[in-house]
């Protein structure tokens, strides 16, 4: 079909086709950075915590009343007795956090002694016995476990830092970046002085903060902490969880009654919680794209009804003339495309460039390079599909028409 | 003459009965999606201490590691340590001063039924209640000489004490926590300051501690902070004696100065301790000492997630896809009816009074489409609350107060005035001769 | 009165001047109901225009009650319209929404007047036209001729000078028309000058004078004489 009497007819009004275009314009910048948005969040909850989370849950014990150090470290490893003899559980260590929980101990390692500089490198630190790598189903990828005679209690009076460590590939490549392993044996300081020796590589397991750029670094350190509020994390076999949790957190209440159970919580809750956030942009972000939408293809209706109306009378003359009703009805979907070219390119543009300011001034990633192509796309065919309606509206006036005189 | 035009503006509204309710449509949807994000965002940047904002200061010292600042570029910690903090409440040079840091307890409450339960409490100085204007509902808090005997004392919020008193004046009565009694001084009176600007650290939107106790009482028995306790070398002692003499920050300081001279003095003051410190071996890097009121210290703090932002500019950019779709009907509207203004031209009316009548009418649109809007910005906010659930504080920052409902409003106006403009334009543009034409 | 002096009125597109008047000189005394007929296309509806003030002339000057009106500001103009000026349209263009009583009531309002003496004047205008039962009728519920007594009391209202009245029975039978015409005459002897644009020559015949316009020029007498001046031609 031929755009040039389209075109033609478009100029003598332009103000109208102006404002869809523009509505379609800013429509696809907000749909494509949205979405740009939409993606970068839902790769970030996508990510694996390292964990068997589905069958891994949590719980606190809290002393209240005064124990000796002693009598605390004792309670401990009754819990653990307690819990690790359990059928259906898998293995349970006591630790002062883990992945997702949002609260958490970090320090700073250096390659070599002195005080922290900006050379220094952050990892999470988690507090394990000899059963921390099973319980974090996390896989010795090169080097071995901590033994059992390698584990010790933290003392008050002595703060020198235990002398082995489990490191995540993440942070070894990180701590030594011109330098790839192995990495075992080497040794990295802690706490100015401290040595730390390597002794083995693991997989993957997150700092327990999801939102700390470095949240691939952690470190598992052969120390349990007599303290009186203990986190135990239990891992169980397939589909045992729901049964063992509350199973577990009677049996730790029921054994002492100077303290109280709490935080008694599902890996899957404490993702839930940690992501809540993102899961709420996510969820916001969807709904004005949609919402978006709905509203440009009511304004294109709008619009192209109106016009239908105010060329009745033409439209009636053009099927006297001899137009057949796909001609008619084509004459409307021409139309709406070139407005859809017009608005699509202008928002293309400023989308670009709404990403670049959003890049810098909110340190989002930039759009991919397929995001603006299959929104214009896209918005192409709502445009169509909004405006196919009044066009096979126009494409029922009669040819009469035209010899009537209004 | 605004009575006869409201009056063609509803003749008009009604003969376009669709046209009509998709403006108010398109502008109420526009609006609520602004004034959603705008809610969220006024409750989070709120300062629940505004009138006192001009004479309160967070202290901050800068003792960090000399090779390293605490944040880029050159930002002192937003704590301080144990050292300082105490020396600076002995030393009194402020009106008043508040050193105070998050810690938990075992709440044992009476009768045998009753399980205890673990709690966040603040402990902190006595000037904390007159500092921050709490207010309380029964008795009072404690003071000075109570800090320094350290009293086992406390005071708890309304609602802490309806759990645990049933809500009767419980001053004088003994609280179990952690197998130690404390005698209740006070209870406050319904405060809920969000954020919690006093400690901005971790969550701030989560409401303010429904315990408090003495600071001196809380170190004597070795309280551990639940807040962020940051280092930059370990402690050179173990125990909890050797963390009170480290370089960790945990403790967040406030005073309150008269005006402008006293903040001054009170930076000088600070200048020299920290000089003084200097000679004792302290605080390596050069004198970094900040004063911040807390509305200086919440944008500092960035008490406003960036996320909000983004939300903010999206929604702004999606009113204005609204307003585009508001201008285009009402262009449809005027070219629908040129016939009527060309005939009212005709008949003498002037280019003004056309202008009048048509932004009187986009006025009720906007009105209505403002209306509207004000029960979109609740459902959208019933959607944030729907979406954030989980999170036990999102309740605080969906409530919309008058002011926003005022601001919906005038948003709306604003905004449908703005459409109109250049439809109306073309309305007064339209010739008077077209009358005669048209046949 | 009113006196145009050699107007002219020229039409502008991109590619096309239209000089639609030219040369166009004319004086209609106080009270006197004046015909203006001729082909179409021949300038009746531009002449209309000008004389209603509803567009600007390009050319030579326009005197209208002892008022140079041919470079007014459009508020002055439409001042103008509205005091002295009543329209009388073929459609009648009525407003729809409004009914009969608020449709008389436009013209007033802005003229200023305080609502006692618009009821008056309005009351006074439709019971003049006979309808004074129907003020709460819609025009859609009106017959033609009725729609057109109502834009007469219209146009009455203000009561103006001058009546300017463009086909006013062309949407109207024979019967209507003649109704129509009558009332014309009527407010023509109660000393309201009348303009009355036709290319019927019957009703022509009812003014006490004719003019005739052809390619944008007018011609004063008796239409049938031009008639027979244009096919001598």
């Amino acid at each position: 079909m031929d755009t040039g009497p389209i075109w033609r007819a478009m100029l003598r009004n332009k103000a109208g086709f102006v404002l869809i275009a523009l509505q379609i314009a800013v429509t696809l910048t907000i749909m494509v950075n949205a979405f740009g948005i939409i993606q970068e969040r839902a790769g970030k909850i996508d990510r694996d915590s390292g964990l068997d989370e589905a069958n891994t849950f949590a719980l606190a014990s809290v002393l209240y009343a005064d124990y000796e150090r002693e009598q605390r470290m004792a309670l401990i490893d009754e819990d653990l007795d307690l819990i690790r003899r359990l059928p259906g559980v898998v293995n349970a260590v006591a630790s002062n956090s883990f992945p997702l929980r949002q609260g958490g101990w970090s320090m700073g390692l250096q390659l070599e002694p002195g005080n922290l500089g900006p050379e220094s490198v952050s990892t999470a630190i988690y507090f394990v016995d000899e059963h921390g790598a099973e319980t974090f189903d996390v896989e010795v990828v090169d080097g071995r476990n901590f033994t059992a005679g390698e584990i010790t209690w933290s003392d008050p009076e002595d703060n020198t830092w235990p002398a082995y460590g489990l490191i995540t590939g993440a942070l070894a490549d990180e701590l030594w970046p011109d330098d790839p392993g192995p990495y075992v044996g080497r040794t990295v300081f802690i706490n100015v002085t401290d040595p730390v020796n390597v002794v083995g590589v693991i997989d993957k397991l997150q700092a327990p903060w999801e939102s700390w750029s470095g949240v691939e670094k952690s470190m598992l350190v052969p120390q349990r902490r007599p303290s009186e509020f203990v986190r135990y994390i239990v891992r169980t076999e397939a589909g045992m969880r729901d049964e063992l949790m509350p199973e577990v957190e009677s049996l730790l209440a029921d054994s002492n009654e100077d303290r109280i159970i709490r935080d008694v919580t599902t890996m899957d809750e404490t993702r839930k919680l940690a992501y809540v956030g993102d899961a709420a942009l996510i969820k916001i972000l969807s709904f004005v794209v949609l919402l978006l939408t709905v509203i440009t293809a009511l304004g294109i209706v709008g619009l192209a009804s109106f016009n239908v109306s105010r060329r009745t009378r033409q439209i009636g003359i053009r099927r006297a003339l001899g137009a057949s009703r796909p001609a008619i009805v084509r004459y409307f979907m021409v139309e709406n495309s070139i407005v859809s070219a017009i608005g699509l390119a202008i928002g293309a543009a400023l989308a670009i460039g709404l990403n670049i300011v959003m890049v810098e001034a909110f340190s989002l990633e930039p759009l991919a390079w397929y995001v603006i192509p299959a929104g214009m796309i896209a918005l192409w065919l709502v445009g169509q599909a909004a405006v196919a309606g009044p066009a096979r509206r126009a494409s029922r006036i009669p040819p009469a028409l035209a010899t009537r005189q209004t | 003459m605004f009575r006869y035009y409201a009056k063609l503006g509803l003749l008009s509204i009604r003969a376009n009965p669709a046209l009509s309710a998709l403006m108010v449509a398109a502008i109420a949807i526009g609006i609520g999606a602004c004034m959603t994000i705008v809610t969220v965002r006024h409750v989070m940047a709120d300062n629940p201490i505004e009138h006192k904002n001009e004479r309160l200061f967070h202290v901050q010292l800068d003792n960090w590691n000399p090779n390293d600042p605490y944040d880029e570029p050159n930002e002192p910690p937003e704590q301080v340590t144990y050292l300082d903090a105490t020396a600076l409440l002995e030393a009194g040079r402020a009106q008043r001063q508040v050193i105070s840091f998050k810690s938990s307890r075992v709440i044992q409450p009476d009768g045998d039924e009753a399980r205890p339960f673990q709690e966040v409490l603040r402990a902190t100085s006595a000037d904390f209640f007159a500092m921050f204007d709490v207010p309380f509902r029964y008795g009072s808090g404690w003071d000075a000489a109570a800090d320094r005997g350290e009293e086992r004392v406390a005071v708890l919020s309304s609602a802490m004490n309806d759990r645990l008193y049933g809500g009767e004046d419980s001053t004088g009565r003994l609280l179990m926590m952690n197998n130690e009694p404390f005698r209740i001084l006070g209870v406050l009176d319904d405060w809920h300051p969000v954020p919690t600007f006093y400690d901005l650290n971790n969550n701030p939107f989560q409401g303010p501690e429904q315990i408090y106790a003495p600071f001196s009482t809380a170190v004597a028995g070795e309280w551990g902070s639940t807040g962020n306790n940051s280092c930059w070398k370990p402690p050179e002692e173990g125990g909890y004696e050797g963390y009170l003499a480290s370089e960790c920050v945990w403790i967040q300081m406030w005073v309150e100065l008269p005006d402008e001279s006293g903040k001054a003095a009170y930076a000088q003051f600070l200048d020299d301790y920290v000089t003084e410190q200097k000679q004792l071996g302290r605080f390596p890097r050069e004198l970094n000492n900040r004063l911040s009121t807390p509305g200086e210290w919440m944008i500092d703090r960035e008490v406003v997630d960036e996320t909000v932002g983004v939300l903010l500019a999206l929604s702004v950019l999606f009113l204005l896809v609204c307003l585009l779709n508001t201008i285009g009907l009402l262009l449809a509207k005027v070219i629908r009816r040129s016939n009527d203004i060309s005939l009212r031209r005709a008949l003498g009316a002037n280019r003004a009074e056309l202008f009048r009548q048509y932004i009187v009418e986009a006025g009720m649109i906007g009105v209505a489409g403002g209306l509207a809007g004000i029960g979109m910005t609740w459902l959208g906010l019933r959607g944030i609350e729907n979406v954030f659930a989980g999170y036990d504080f999102i309740e605080h920052l969906v409530t919309m107060d008058w002011q926003m409902v005022g601001l919906a409003v005038v948003l709306a106006i604003v905004s449908a005035l703005g459409a109109a403009l250049y439809p109306t334009w073309r309305a007064c543009r339209v010739s008077p001769a077209t009358t005669l034409r048209i046949q | 009165m009113l006196i145009m002096k050699d107007v002219s009125k020229i039409y502008r597109t991109d590619t096309v001047e239209t000089h639609a008047l030219r040369g166009f000189s004319l004086i209609v005394d106080e009270g006197e109901f004046v015909s203006v007929t001729g082909p179409s296309g021949s300038g009746k509806t531009t002449f209309l225009n000008i004389a209603g003030l509803l567009e600007e002339l390009t050319g030579g000057t326009y005197e209208l009650d002892g008022r140079d009106v041919s470079k007014l500001s459009d508020k002055e103009r439409s001042r103008v319209r509205n005091e002295k000026i009543g329209f009388i349209f073929q459609s009648f263009n009525l407003i729809p929404e409004l009914d009969v009583y608020d449709n008389v009531d436009v013209p007033l309002r802005y003229r200023g007047f305080d609502a006692a003496e618009r009821k008056r004047r309005i009351m006074s205008c439709l019971e003049r036209v006979g309808l004074a039962s129907r003020t709460a009728h819609f025009p859609a519920q009106l017959s033609g001729g009725q729609q057109q007594r109502v834009a007469i009391a219209r146009a009455l209202a203000g009561e103006p000078r001058f009546l300017l009245a463009d086909e006013p029975t062309g949407n109207l039978d024979t019967h209507m028309a003649d109704s129509v015409l009558d009332l014309l005459a009527e407010i023509n002897e109660g000393g309201t000058t009348i303009i009355m644009v036709t290319h019927e020559l019957t009703l022509a015949d009812r003014a006490r004078r004719n003019l005739f316009v052809r390619d944008g020029e007018i011609h004063d007498g008796p239409p049938e004489l031009h008639f027979a001046a244009a096919a001598s031609a």
